[in-house]
C-alpha cells in the first residue's frame, strides 16, 4: 500500500486558541481512516485544510502527492469532501443535484447519465431520481451526498460525521455503503463521535484532543497498547450464588477483576464482567473450566468496544 | 470508394469561439435558471410586471390624448404620444433594473453560505470565475428577458410615431449594460459579505449615497458654472462644464434624457455641441453623447466589480 495523505506539521491558530498542533500523519491508500476526539478537537479543521477550504499557518498536507498550497485544484480532483452539515438545493431534483456538481468535476455532459444511474443505483436512491432533493429524509440526503462525492470518482473520500442525526437503520445503511465503497478501493477518512461506527469500519484510526494528536495507528495495536485486557460478558443463570461465580471466575489464570452487572440484562440471569488478559486459546481454557465447574454459562463474549476505553485513556476530557 | 465530402470552411472557423462554448457549458447558469424558471413565482413577477407596465403606457397615452389641444389622431399629437410613452417605458424599465438587478445577485454568494452548500461548491472544480460569471449571467438573463417581454409594448410607440431606430438601438444598449452593472453591483456586495441581507442592504445603500451625492454635486456644478459664466476663467467654465457633463452620464435617467434632448434639438447621436456660457476662448464644446459616456463608464465600472468578485471568491479561508 503506498502513502495516498501525508500532514507533516500542521498547524492552525484562530486569534489566541490554537485549533491543530502540529500534527502529522499519514494515511495509506485503500484504508479506512478514523478521526475521533471530542468536539473542539481540531478533527473538522484538520479535514478542511486537507480539501483545501483553509489554509494551514504552517506545515504541509499532501494528497496523492500533490501539496494543498501549490495544487489545490489538483487535489480537489483526488478528493470527495461531505461536511457534517450540508445543504442541498432544494430547487432541483435529484438526477439535476448530481448532473450538476458532474458538471462541476468537469465530467462531459454525454457522459453524466449513465454515472448518474450507476451511482443512484449503488445508493440504493433511484426511485427518487425525479423528485426534489428537498422531500427526500435526512437519511437519504447523506446518501445523496455520498453520490455526490463519487461522481468524479476520486481516489479520498472525506467525510465529516457521515452517519450524525441519523437514525440507527439509517446509520446501519451507510456503515454498509462506507464499506462497499471502500471495496471499490477508495481511500476513506472520515470522523465520528459513533465509536462504535468506527471500530466497526476503520482499519487504522488518530485520536485527536485540543489540537493535538494524542494517539494513532491500528486498533487492535492501540487497544493492545492502553487496554492490554480484554473485556469479557459472561451471563449465568439466576439460580447460581453471585459470590461463588465471581470467586471461581477471579481464580482462573489471566482474570485480573469481575464485576457484577446489576440491573442489566435479562431479569433471571446473572451479569458478569471481567478484565481478562490472554490470547484465545486462553479464552476457550477460561470457558471450558467455567463450565468444568459447574457454572451455568448462558453467554460468553468479548466486548469490542475498546475503542470506547481506548479514547477514554487517551484523552482528557480537554475541550476547546 | 468516393472521399466523403469536406468542408470548404476551416474547423477552427466552424467550431464556435472557446467563450461562448465555455459559456454554455457553465454548470452554474444551468442549475440557477432551472431554480429561478421553476414553480409560479417567476411567472407570477412577470405577469405583475407586465400588467404595470401597461397600465403606466395606458395612463401616460391617457394623460397625453387628454391634454393635448389637438385631436388625439392628429400626427403631432400621435408623434408626442410615441415619444412620450417611449420614454416612460424606457425609464420605468431603468427603474426596475436598479431595484431588481441588486436584489437578483445579492444572495449569489451569501445565500450559497446560508444555506451551507458553498464548501461543496469550492472543493470541486469549479473556479471562482466560473462560479461568479455563472451567478452573473444567470441573473442578467431573467432580467433581459423581463426587458424583452416589454418589446411589444414599446413597438405601441412606434405605431404612434415619434420615435426611430437609433432611439431603439440606444436605449437597448444602456439597458443591457445597466442590466450588468447593476447586477454586478449585487454580486459584489455578495462577495465580501457574510450574509445575504448585508449584502442587499450595502448594494441599496452604494445606489442610494450614488445618487445622492452625484446628485448634490450636480446641483454644486451647475451653480458653480452660472456664477463663473460671468466673471470665471475660460478653463476653469470649460473644466466645470465637461464635469457637468461627466456627471449626467453617471444616472442612466440623466444620460438618457440629456441625451435625447440633444438628438431632437440637434440630431445628434454621438457627438454633441455643447454651448459654452460666458468669456470663453472657444463658443462651443465638442463632447461625445451622454449615453456613450453612461455606457463606457458601466462598462468599466461591471468589469471591475467582477474582477474584484472573483478574487475575492477565490481566496481560501484563513
Amino acid at each position: 500500500m503506498s502513502t495516498i495523505v501525508e500532514i507533516q506539521g500542521l498547524n492552525k491558530q484562530f486569534g489566541r486558541r490554537k485549533a491543530v498542533d502540529d500534527v502529522n500523519l499519514t494515511v495509506e491508500s485503500g484504508e479506512i481512516f478514523g478521526l475521533v476526539g471530542p468536539n473542539g478537537a481540531g478533527k473538522t479543521t484538520t479535514m478542511r485544510m486537507l480539501v483545501t477550504l483553509l489554509k494551514p499557518d504552517k506545515g504541509e498536507i499532501r494528497v496523492g502527492g500533490y501539496s494543498v498550497r501549490k495544487a489545490p485544484r489538483d487535489v480537489r480532483r483526488q478528493i470527495g469532501f461531505m461536511p457534517d452539515f450540508f445543504g442541498v438545493y432544494g430547487d432541483l431534483t435529484v438526477y439535476e443535484y448530481l448532473d450538476f456538481f458532474g458538471a462541476c468535476y468537469t465530467i462531459p455532459a454525454a457522459q453524466r447519465p449513465g454515472l448518474i444511474k450507476d451511482l443512484l443505483d449503488l445508493v440504493d436512491i433511484g426511485s427518487r431520481r425525479d423528485d426534489m432533493v428537498d422531500t427526500l429524509s435526512r437519511g437519504l440526503k447523506q446518501r445523496l451526498g455520498l453520490a455526490r462525492v463519487l461522481i468524479h470518482d476520486p481516489n479520498v473520500l472525506v467525510l465529516d460525521e457521515p452517519a450524525s442525526g441519523l437514525d440507527p437503520r439509517a446509520r446501519v445503511e451507510i456503515r454498509e455503503l462506507l464499506l462497499e465503497v471502500a471495496h471499490l478501493g477508495k481511500t476513506i477518512i472520515f470522523s465520528s463521535h459513533i465509536l462504535a461506527d468506527v471500530a466497526e469500519l476503520c482499519t487504522r484510526v488518530a485520536i485527536m484532543e485540543g489540537g493535538r494528536l494524542v494517539a494513532a495507528g491500528a486498533l487492535d495495536e492501540l487497544t493492545r497498547q492502553m487496554v492490554p485486557h480484554r473485556l469479557l460478558r459472561i451471563s449465568l443463570l439466576k439460580e447460581v450464588d453471585a459470590a461463588h461465580a465471581q470467586a471461581v471466575l477471579a481464580a482462573r489464570p489471566g482474570v485480573s477483576a469481575v464485576r457484577l452487572q446489576e440491573g442489566l440484562g435479562h431479569a433471571d440471569r446473572l451479569s458478569l464482567e471481567a478484565d481478562f488478559i490472554g490470547e484465545d486459546a486462553a479464552l476457550h481454557d477460561l470457558l471450558q473450566a467455567l463450565l468444568a465447574q459447574g457454572l451455568p454459562v448462558v453467554q460468553f463474549s468479548e466486548d469490542t468496544q475498546n475503542l470506547e476505553e481506548v479514547f477514554m485513556r487517551a484523552t482528557r476530557g480537554i475541550v476547546s | 470508394m468516393e472521399e466523403p465530402l469536406t468542408s470548404p470552411i476551416p474547423k477552427k472557423v466552424l467550431a464556435p469561439p472557446n467563450v461562448f462554448r465555455r459559456a454554455a457549458e457553465n454548470p452554474v447558469i444551468l442549475k440557477e435558471l432551472r431554480g429561478r424558471m421553476r414553480g409560479r413565482r417567476a411567472f407570477i413577477v412577470l405577469t405583475a410586471y407586465l400588467v404595470l407596465l401597461g397600465l403606466l403606457v395606458c395612463t401616460v397615452y391617457g394623460f397625453i390624448a387628454q391634454q393635448s389641444s389637438t385631436s388625439p389622431s392628429d400626427p403631432s399629437t400621435r408623434q408626442l404620444a410615441g415619444k412620450v410613452v417611449f420614454s416612460s417605458v424606457i425609464l420605468f424599465e431603468f427603474l426596475l433594473i436598479g431595484f431588481i438587478g441588486p436584489a437578483l445577485t445579492a444572495g449569489a454568494i451569501t445565500s450559497e453560505r446560508e444555506h451551507q452548500t458553498y464548501d461543496l461548491l469550492r472543493t470541486t472544480l469549479l473556479s471562482a470565475r466560473s462560479l461568479v460569471f455563472g451567478k452573473l449571467s444567470s441573473a442578467c438573463m431573467y432580467l433581459l428577458l423581463l426587458i424583452l417581454t416589454a418589446v411589444p409594448i414599446e413597438a405601441l410607440a412606434f405605431l404612434l410615431g415619434g420615435i426611430g431606430l437609433e432611439e431603439l438601438l440606444v436605449s437597448g444598449l444602456m439597458l443591457v449594460v445597466d442590466t450588468l452593472f447593476f447586477c454586478a453591483l449585487g454580486l459584489f456586495c455578495s462577495s465580501f459579505t457574510k450574509r445575504t441581507l448585508t449584502a442587499t442592504v450595502t448594494s441599496y445603500a452604494i445606489i442610494l449615497l450614488s445618487v445622492l451625492v452625484l446628485g448634490i454635486a450636480t446641483f454644486l456644478l451647475v451653480a458653480f458654472t452660472s456664477y463663473y459664466s460671468s466673471s470665471g476663467s475660460s478653463w476653469s467654465i470649460t473644466f466645470l462644464t465637461g464635469t457637468m457633463w461627466l456627471m449626467s452620464a453617471t444616472n442612466p435617467f440623466s444620460a438618457a434624457i440629456v441625451s435625447e434632448i440633444f438628438l431632437i434639438q440637434d440630431q445628434a447621436l454621438f457627438l454633441v455641441k455643447v454651448p459654452l456660457s460666458g468669456q470663453t476662448l472657444i463658443s462651443t464644446l465638442y463632447l461625445p453623447s451622454p449615453w456613450i459616456l453612461h455606457v463606457g463608464l458601466y462598462l468599466v465600472l461591471t468589469a471591475l466589480m467582477v474582477l474584484i468578485s472573483i478574487l475575492f471568491v477565490r481566496r481560501p479561508d484563513r
